[in-house]
């Protein structure tokens, strides 16, 4: 017997089942539904929502397209992240539409400097906003890093960054209804720490798959 | 009757699928089929397109580690082809990245050394991948300088009269540039 046939043996021989694998998409979606649901309660229970938050979401209809553009983005991105753990399973054009969508909400922000899409006010103002979003994105983000781990990423710290993203601005969403309205309030204080929750995945993996054992688990 | 290439690509696309599926379940047999068949597509992807044997051998093994280990991710209800070359074309540039440059080909292949023939030999192995063939002159040498024949970075430099640095830098785009066209590459 060659070594390369030897090589295949010793791989094939004692053969663990797997099971069926599970759709990842799937997955996804329900990470996303648990992990927004873990926002809001919690997030309600620490201090309730803007009181017009609801009213302006039905009355105000670039307020609505805003905030529906947000879940959108973050569903995208959520999708995209899980996506990225399966090799074969990630496609460009799904990046892109993510990175179009996730860019065209945070420009719309930006625009609301100059245009501000609700009159900005500081009703609402919640005194920790930031830390809030970062304490809210932190079991989400672990429990989809765990997730993918029992996966495949073959880039691991770049999954690990879009999942950081997607958990990073759901509570920044949620802040968009919780908190005081001011697009510069919202880049600096429920936007940028979504974003920064997303580089620290990636510092993160990154760290861990140089210098630990990955996110990626060594199955026999 | 030997097959038409589009039925014999859709064939063996549901071959592998079954098998796959197969091994999942536990199944040994079927499962060092199908790493047997898989070996020789890899190394006839690898070769054609990288074409370095000594190379090849390990990028080979890695990616049926890989395989092994990513086995319960593949969903049948998706194709094959993508699944596997994904992870194909990762090991690949991986193993490039990580190949040392002081380890020379040479070393690992004494019979080349012996002769001036062994030279051209490796050479020619190089010169096969179509791939590495379509990279610009500068990336190709200074890809082929480091991770093929061996040399150490202030070595390869010194022969391309430009600096570390600057080879470095070469050889990074190389491997991104390499990464971009298997990507591209139709399977």
């Amino acid at each position: 017997m060659s070594k390369h046939d030897a090589f295949i043996d010793a791989l094939s021989s004692d053969l663990a089942p797997t099971g069926p694998p599970r759709n990842i998409s799937r997955v996804a979606l329900v990470w996303l539904v648990l992990s927004a649901a873990y926002v809001m309660v919690v997030g309600y229970l620490l201090g309730p929502i803007r009181p017009d938050a609801l009213t302006q979401f039905l009355n105000e209809p670039r307020f609505a397209l805003e905030s529906l553009l947000g879940a959108l983005a973050i569903a995208m991105a959520a999708l995209c992240a899980f996506r990225a753990a399966i090799p074969g399973a990630h496609s460009k054009r799904l990046l892109v539409i993510t990175s179009v969508l996730m860019l065209l909400w945070i420009a719309h922000y930006a625009v609301g400097i100059i245009s501000p899409t609700l009159a900005p006010s500081m009703l609402g103002k919640r005194e920790h906003c930031s830390w809030e979003t970062w304490f809210y994105a932190t079991p989400p983000a672990i429990a989809a890093l765990i997730l993918v781990r029992g996966l495949y990423p073959l880039q691991p710290a770049r999954t690990a960054a879009g999942i950081g993203l997607a958990a990073g601005m759901i509570p920044a969403l949620y802040m968009q209804f919780a908190c005081m309205y001011e697009a510069n309030h919202i880049l600096e204080f429920h936007i940028l720490p979504g974003i920064v929750v997303a580089a620290l995945c990636f510092a993160v993996v990154a760290c861990w798959t140089t210098w630990g054992s990955g996110l990626r688990p060594n199955r026999k | 009757m030997a097959l038409a290439p589009n039925a014999a690509y859709a064939a063996d696309e549901q071959r592998w699928s079954a098998l796959m599926v197969s091994a999942q379940a536990g199944d040994e047999a079927d499962y060092r089929c199908l790493l047997g068949e898989l070996s020789e597509v890899v190394t006839r992807y690898l070769s054609s397109r990288i074409g370095f044997h000594h190379y090849l051998d390990d990028c080979v093994q890695e990616t049926l580690i890989a395989v092994h280990q990513a086995r319960h991710t593949y969903d049948s209800n998706r194709k094959f082809r993508p699944w596997l070359f994904a992870i194909v074309r990762h090991k690949a540039i991986d193993a490039l990245r990580k190949q040392k440059s002081q380890q020379s080909a040479i070393d690992n292949h004494p019979e080349l050394e012996q002769h001036d023939a062994g030279a051209e030999q490796l050479e020619n192995s190089i010169l096969s991948g179509r791939l590495i063939n379509s990279l610009s002159a500068p990336y190709r040498e200074a890809i082929t300088l480091t991770k093929f024949v061996g040399l150490s970075t202030s070595e390869a430099a010194a022969q391309l009269s430009i600096s570390e640095s600057a080879l470095k830098v070469r050889i990074h785009r190389a491997i991104t540039q390499l990464r971009r066209m298997m990507e591209a590459d139709t399977l």
